[in-house]
């Protein structure tokens, strides 16, 4: 053996380098952790973060196992689930929203069925459980449910001498138009993301549409009905009237300068944001928020045949994968337990999805029972589009409202692509 | 090619030289097939598996529509991601777009590279440390660089208004919302990052230039500039060549620092190929059609890689057989 390369050594040494540097690479960025359970939720600011993850050290103790708890950004969450998903290498205990994205979820095997395993589900309320049901099977579990409408600061408004929140599309032409008058930013918009822009769109057409004709059109995938052009002609109205904060378009909405943030600095008199608004704009400026907030329903369109009780919303719920251990689901339900639970509500101003709500926040915010008084008197919800629908047309929707805001997509031309997509996904 | 190759004289004794031959001689014979194995056989199988096999399932699976969901594809389309890519407005901007960021990285960064190089070449105080300076952008990470100049160009309170603001002009500019000029700033914020990592390799160019030349130049009466022309500038070619291969590859898979940035907004105004890929892909589930779109920049690169090495590099690689494709610039 003369060759040098032939000694035992050296082959050994060249084998372990082989062998380490595919370990290295097999390793990469997945889901996979060493934990017992892995839970992903996007409460990544305090308050909920650390309370959850008190929740999760607590689990940890009392059942002697490990969880690796990972907070994460909302959008960064999706881009992260695209592909936990694809691998088909789901965290245990997962956020969702529900809906078309869940559905897809669970079609391709990766998400456990929870019908009859949870034993704390009877303290939820049923009607919270229906966007996490396809087929009558239950597939997560909520903890937080509510509608989305305009949070105001009132201050601002009275400065532009606006007394009444407006109650109809014309009121609400005239209220921006005063406070723009009044050298007030009427609009908080985080352009960039997307989906706070198809808040706009979705609540047009299910005034103009109604919810019935919403529905239909998504049944039949055929959104050529006149009403959800009308929707696009007016929202290219509100834009044209330049009504949001300046640099709008590559605003995003949770960060330091974010949508949220400028409500909560009283820099912008309103936005259209779900029921944890108020939380995130304390979270995300730093300050205590505008002093006096108010909410109000998305305003009526006269012709529409969609009421003003009708509201667009959705929660927040837990899915479990398919193949996690059964201490994930007792791990939702010591999430449910009163005593957690009810901190999780006060703490970080959560609309609770109990039963009996007063049994776990007996005194709720301000803000709070404002969300729960608009869903008391709700009488029809829609899921947020971008959820309800498959990713695929969802992304659509997003994407041509920005360009309608942005003068780079024509109301005919938005419909056009919502049905293209429509039509490949079938 | 059958082109024969020219018979080789040794200048010493007249005859065919044989130790010059195209297979020069060894002492210990050839080498054997374990060696060669030990060698190939562990790159080789890490190429495979993390280069070849992704690229030819990517090829596989643009044929179909896919969600990427649950087992495999089963919903063959033939060519119709494809065809629906060479309709895809984004797709056709981004190619846009990317010719634009070559264009201005030949026209502007280059130049600016190559002269601050020239420039650090010289002999004065401080040159280490303007060299380090000039360097530290390329060493931010491509998200940190990106985070960092969404605070710079933060339209309330950032860096860029304030300074703007100081020396009393109240300019208003969109920096990041006005799709007018967002590929400016863009291509601003990657002249910044990456002048100083072009500006060493032409500086480690010119070093290997020798003074040799320059003294007999000197000798022979050329200037300064005569000796700029004939000296520098013809041996420095081979450094910008590999340059501008890098800037375009870089160019095609530029992701990272848009996306944090912009996202690719407002409406498309900044999406780069690899940003479209990815919100197809991962956004929106198409993994077909994302597998198709990644084809396509695979196949953009391969082309330029193959004719870029044929047509231009083609004396610079003489005698090497590897190539330095692939890698970011």
């Amino acid at each position: 053996m003369r060759n040098p390369l032939f000694r035992p050594r050296a082959v050994v040494a060249a084998g372990t380098a082989a062998v380490l540097a595919l370990g290295a690479a097999a390793c990469g960025d997945s889901g996979e952790s060493s934990a017992d359970l892995t839970w992903w939720h996007i409460s990544n600011q305090d308050p909920l973060m650390s309370l959850f993850q008190e929740f999760a050290d607590d689990f940890e103790s009392a059942n002697d196992l490990t969880m690796d708890v990972q907070p994460i950004e909302n959008q960064a969450f999706k881009d992260r689930m695209g592909t936990a998903a694809q691998s088909g290498d789901m965290p245990d205990i997962f956020h969702t929203w529900g809906g078309g994205v869940l559905a897809e979820q669970v079609e391709a095997g990766l998400v456990k069925d929870l019908t009859g395993q949870l034993d704390c589900i009877d303290q939820i309320n049923p009607i919270a459980l229906e966007p996490y049901t396809i087929d009558g099977k239950l597939y997560g579990m909520p903890f937080d449910a509510g509608v989305v409408g305009f949070w105001y600061n009132m201050d601002l408004f009275a400065q532009a001498g606006i007394e009444q929140p407006p109650a109809t599309w014309d009121e609400f032409l005239a209220a921006v138009e005063a406070l723009k008058a009044a050298d007030i930013t009427p609009i908080a918009l985080a352009g960039a993301d997307k989906w706070p822009g198809h808040f706009y769109w979705t609540y047009l057409s299910m005034r103009l549409a109604g919810l019935d004709g919403l529905e239909a059109a998504a049944d039949a995938g055929d959104f050529s009905d006149p009403a959800f052009v009308q929707a696009g002609e007016m929202l290219a109205e509100l834009a044209a009237m330049e009504p949001f904060q300046e640099g709008f378009e590559s605003t995003v909405y949770a960060e330091a300068d974010g949508q949220a943030a400028i409500m909560g600095e009283g820099l912008a008199a309103m936005e259209l944001m779900g029921q944890w608004a108020p939380q995130a704009q304390r979270d995300n400026s730093g300050t205590e928020g505008p002093e006096n907030l108010g909410f109000f329903p998305f305003p009526s369109v006269e012709g529409g045949v969609g009421t003003t009780t009708e509201f667009l919303g959705g929660g927040n719920g837990y899915a479990v994968a398919a193949d996690a251990p059964d201490s994930a689901l007792d791990f939702l339900c010591d999430f449910m337990a009163p005593e957690n639970y009810s901190r999780a509500v006060a703490e970080g101003n959560l609309t609770p999805v109990a039963a009996d709500p007063a049994s776990v926040a007996p005194e709720m915010s301000e803000d709070t029972q404002k969300v729960v008084d608009a869903l008391a008197g709700a009488t029809g919800t829609q899921l947020y589009l971008d959820q309800a629908y498959p990713p695929a047309i969802g992304g659509v929707i997003n994407d041509a409202t920005e360009g309608l805001l942005l003068g780079q997509v024509t109301p005919e031309d938005f419909v056009a692509m919502v049905n293209e997509a429509w039509a490949a996904e079938q | 090619m059958t082109l024969k190759e020219p018979l080789r004289v040794s200048p010493v004794t007249g005859r065919p030289d044989r130790s010059a031959g195209s297979r020069p001689r060894r002492r210990s014979g050839r080498p054997g097939a374990g060696t060669l194995s030990t060698f190939i056989v562990p790159g080789l199988m890490l190429f495979l598996l993390f280069v070849i096999l992704p690229v030819l399932f990517a090829a596989y699976v643009s044929f179909f529509r896919w969600n990427g969901l649950g087992g495999v594809p089963t919903e063959f389309v033939g060519l119709e991601n494809f065809q629906n890519l060479l309709k895809d407005e984004v797709f056709l901007g981004d190619l846009w777009r990317l010719g634009l960021i070559v264009v201005l990285s030949l026209l502007v960064q280059l130049p600016i590279s190559f002269g601050l190089a020239m420039l650090l070449h010289q002999r004065f105080p401080g040159r280490t440390a303007f060299r380090l300076l000039f360097f530290v952008p390329y060493v931010l990470t491509e998200a940190v660089t990106a985070v960092l100049f969404r605070l710079v160009f933060s339209p309330r309170r950032g860096f860029a208004d304030s300074l703007l603001g100081s020396l009393g002009i109240d300019a208003q500019i969109g920096w990041l919302s006005d799709r007018n000029i967002i590929m400016f700033v863009v291509f601003g914020i990657l002249t910044w990052k990456f002048f100083g990592f072009h500006m060493i390799l032409f500086l480690a160019g010119r070093q290997n230039i020798p003074e040799e030349l320059y003294e007999a130049a000197a000798i022979d009466g050329a200037t300064r500039g005569q000796a700029f022309r004939s000296i520098t500038l013809p041996l420095m070619g081979p450094t910008a060549r590999m340059i501008v291969f890098l800037s375009v590859i870089g160019a095609v898979q530029l992701f990272d620092l848009v996306y944090v940035l912009t996202g690719g907004g407002p409406f498309h105004a900044s999406e780069t190929l690899a940003i479209t890929m990815y919100e197809q892909g991962f956004q929106r589930n198409q993994i077909g059609y994302a597998s198709a779109l990644s084809i396509a920049m695979f196949l953009i690169s391969l082309v330029f890689a193959l004719f870029y090495q044929r047509f231009v590099l083609n004396r610079d690689l003489q005698g090497s057989i590897t190539t330095s494709g692939g890698t970011r610039s």
